[in-house]
């Protein structure tokens, strides 16, 4: 393989631990496969839900995963947006990341689907007030423009290392800084539309009077925050990993600054709107001074607690000091426990949709999965829900797909900058080809990266 | 225009669920499920009271009453408009009603009901007789269902199996477009109440709670304007039982 040929490609081979972590996507991808087609045939009753808990955990992990596509994209077109060059060297990884969890999003409301045969109805007869038609709308565009954006950010790279993808764009520096200035007008269609995206993702929820806490204005708000947050917790992770294990630079000294950015948007999310959300309610629910502060700060089911203990407490604990916020683990940590908040976040807001029905006189609802013979009580008159291992091995395969899609990326798209210096104020792409290929990784462990 | 609704007189509602078990076998409801649902206002259990005993005479503070529930066939019906393939949709008639065959059972209107009137079809359904009794649309695994005001008798000109089966005349179906309906005339006269009117969904069903309606047989002609249309065409589908397939 020639020097020009992978210039800029992070994985330019897969190596036994690449290909045995190929292995394991496949594994899961087709255990996910399997577990799809036998919950075809048997219906959704081997899922968790019934008919007072209708929705589970493929629309939590949609949630999520609208979420997560966030970050890498408005981290890599929001600089853009201001002509900085600060955090160029993230901006490709941070598209494909997008890409990769637009992608898992979309396929997560399949397996929910009773009859996904039927999807096609979504294009043959729409109904314009559905929340959930904007969405598909909005996903799918978004899915699209990743692809383009990601394009555009590395054609030029692609144009150097002569690969087809390249669709004939040639390697010019007048070229390169066209580029950049489309780079520019993507990153301002980038950001409305990643507003857009989970805006909408929230008033799937947010327009719906009959399901408790859902009816809040809020929640569109609430979604935005809450993709900042776990999509640049998922950068950071991602970034963190991929340095280790690949060719991949993630600048050390951006690792801190983000961090920094990550504990001002967990923030944001868990106590400013966390308290803007409980506040009026609390205060008007309760009448003294100390009932009103107890029903303000303490949360009433676990995952509540997930969320704002580990998703949020534990990440600002971790980023708000300095010293600690310079190692990388600690950010790492923190990252990951603001992703796995963020989960719960998901969690939390479905179950308070479904816990309490509105007329819960007994016997209640007809749960539609528990006739079992003459016997069988088949009524509730509250929700709960406990995933199946069904769906954990749908889900967890589909997230193998999403992750397949990055290493994919990291194996064939030069998502690293092209140059020695990814901070430098002052980029002359001109002079970045070297001959070295272990040399345009910008200093990462050497044999780490011909390893994966 | 034509806006079929239903008046329900809780007060005299006896809770002995016929509306209930002969919507199960009009329309081949499931065993799991049910569309048409009596519900207990008073204790924890079915058919239980709230309140304590009379130890001491009459102190006794026991009260029970029933709460039949179905699709109110709203007229700002939140399940359609979230339906995202136009499956569920508004008939010109005021019935809600789903094309079973456009249903991807995404399950979002039944979030968006915010009476719990919706069922899955999670596998395939369980019904006995297997082939049910009435002439209705079989509906597969995987999509939703619920109660149709049971447009295949309406359309035939008979009042839906619920209305025909209850004993009390607690029931009254009727289009509430025309003044002279019986069920119009009902609204008109009785204080009636749309369930969880605060939501406004602006619900085709009407229910009567605190002055007992006189029912049917008894009303007079005052306040019979359609009658009970309890037998059909005999040589309508609707009626025949089922078995003449
Ligand atoms: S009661 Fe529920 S299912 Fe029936 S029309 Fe109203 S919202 Fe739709
Ligand atoms: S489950 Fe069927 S009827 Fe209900 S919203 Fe989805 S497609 Fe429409």
């Amino acid at each position: 393989m020639s020097a020009a040929s992978d210039a800029g490609v992070v994985v330019p081979r897969f190596g036994t631990r690449g290909k045995a972590w190929l292995a394991l996507l496949g594994v899961l991808i087709v255990a996910g496969l399997g577990a799809w087609a036998y919950q075809l045939r048997q219906g959704l009753a081997v899922t968790g839900m019934d008919n007072v808990f209708s929705w589970g955990l493929y629309i939590m992990l949609f949630v999520l995963f609208i979420g997560l596509s966030a970050g890498g994209l408005i981290i890599s077109s929001a600089p853009k947006f201001f002509h900085s060059k600060r955090y160029d060297s993230l901006a490709a990884l941070g598209v494909l990341l997008s890409l990769g969890c637009i992608v898992v999003a979309g396929l997560l409301i399949l397996p929910d689907l009773g009859s996904p045969s039927r999807v096609t109805g979504f294009l043959t007869s729409p109904d314009p007030r559905s929340p959930m038609v904007w969405d598909f709308g909005i996903v799918l565009l978004y899915g699209l423009f990743n692809v383009g954006y990601l394009w555009l950010l590395t054609r030029r790279d692609f144009a150097k290392m002569g690969s087809w993808l390249a669709f004939g764009v040639e390697d010019t520096p007048a070229g390169r800084e066209r580029d950049r200035k489309f780079a520019f007008w993507a990153a301002a269609i980038a950001m409305p539309l990643a507003v857009g995206l989970h805006s909408v993702t929230g008033w799937i929820f947010a327009t719906q009077i009959g399901r408790g806490d859902w009816f809040n204005p809020l929640v569109a708000p609430m979604f935005i925050m809450k993709a900042l947050v776990s999509g640049l917790a998922l950068l950071l992770v991602t970034g963190i990993l991929v340095d280790r294990f690949t060719r991949f630079r993630f600048p050390r000294e951006l690792v801190p600054e983000l961090g920094k950015l990550l504990g001002i948007f967990v923030a944001v999310h868990v106590i400013y709107l966390v308290a803007a959300e409980r506040l009026p309610h609390a205060w008007a629910a309760h009448f003294e001074f100390w009932s009103i502060t107890r029903a303000f700060l303490v949360g009433d089911t676990i995952h509540f607690w997930l969320w704002t203990l580990i998703g949020g407490v534990l990440p600002i604990a971790l980023l708000a000091v300095p010293s600690l916020r310079r190692r990388i683990k600690a950010v790492f940590v923190a990252s990951v426990a603001a992703i796995v908040g963020i989960l719960f976040e998901g969690v939390y807001l479905i179950f308070t949709g479904y816990h309490d029905l509105n007329i819960d006189a007994a016997p209640g609802v007809t749960t539609g999965t528990d006739y079992t013979g003459l016997e069988a009580d088949i009524w509730a008159t509250t929700g709960s829900y406990t995933p199946t291992i069904v769906e954990l091995a749908v889900a967890v395969g589909l997230v193998a797909v999403g992750a397949l899609i990055v290493t994919l990326g990291l194996r064939f798209v030069p998502i690293q900058p092209n140059d020695r210096t990814p901070v430098s104020a002052e980029r002359d792409e001109t002079t970045a080809t070297t001959a070295d290929p272990v040399a345009t990784d910008g200093g990462a462990d050497a044999e780490v990266a011909g390893d994966a | 225009m034509t806006d079929y609704g239903m008046v329900i007189d809780l007060e005299r509602c006896i809770g002995c669920n016929a509306c209930a078990v002969s919507c199960s076998q009009e329309n081949n409801v499931s065993l799991d499920k049910q569309w048409n649902r009596i519900l207990t206002e008073g204790g924890d259990a079915m058919d239980t009271p709230e309140g304590s005993y009379p130890e001491n005479g009459r102190d006794g503070t026991l009260s029970m009453n029933h709460l039949p529930l179905a699709c109110q066939h709203c007229d700002n019906a939140p399940c359609v408009k979230v339906c995202p393939v136009n499956a569920t949709y508004k008939r010109d008639d005021g019935i809600v009603e789903i094309d079973y065959d456009k249903c991807m059972g995404c399950r979002y209107c039944m979030s968006a009901c915010p009476y719990n009137a919706r069922v899955f079809n999670f596998d395939e359904p369980k019904t006995l007789p297997t082939d049910g009794t009435g002439n209705v649309e079989e509906r597969k695994q995987g999509v939703v269902e619920k109660c149709t005001f049971c447009s295949h008798r309406v359309e035939e000109d008979l009042d839906p199996a619920c209305t025909v089966a209850c004993p009390a005349d607690a029931r009254i179906f009727g289009d509430l477009d025309d003044e002279e309906s019986t069920a119009s005339r009902y609204v008109e006269k009785y204080e009636t109440e749309q369930l969880l009117d605060e939501l406004e969904t602006d619900p085709n069903t009407y229910y009567i709670r605190g002055e007992m309606s006189p029912g049917r047989t008894r009303s007079g002609n005052e306040l019979e304007g359609t009658e009970k249309k309890a037998v059909g065409n005999p040589n309508g589908v609707a009626t025949d039982g089922g078995d003449g397939q």
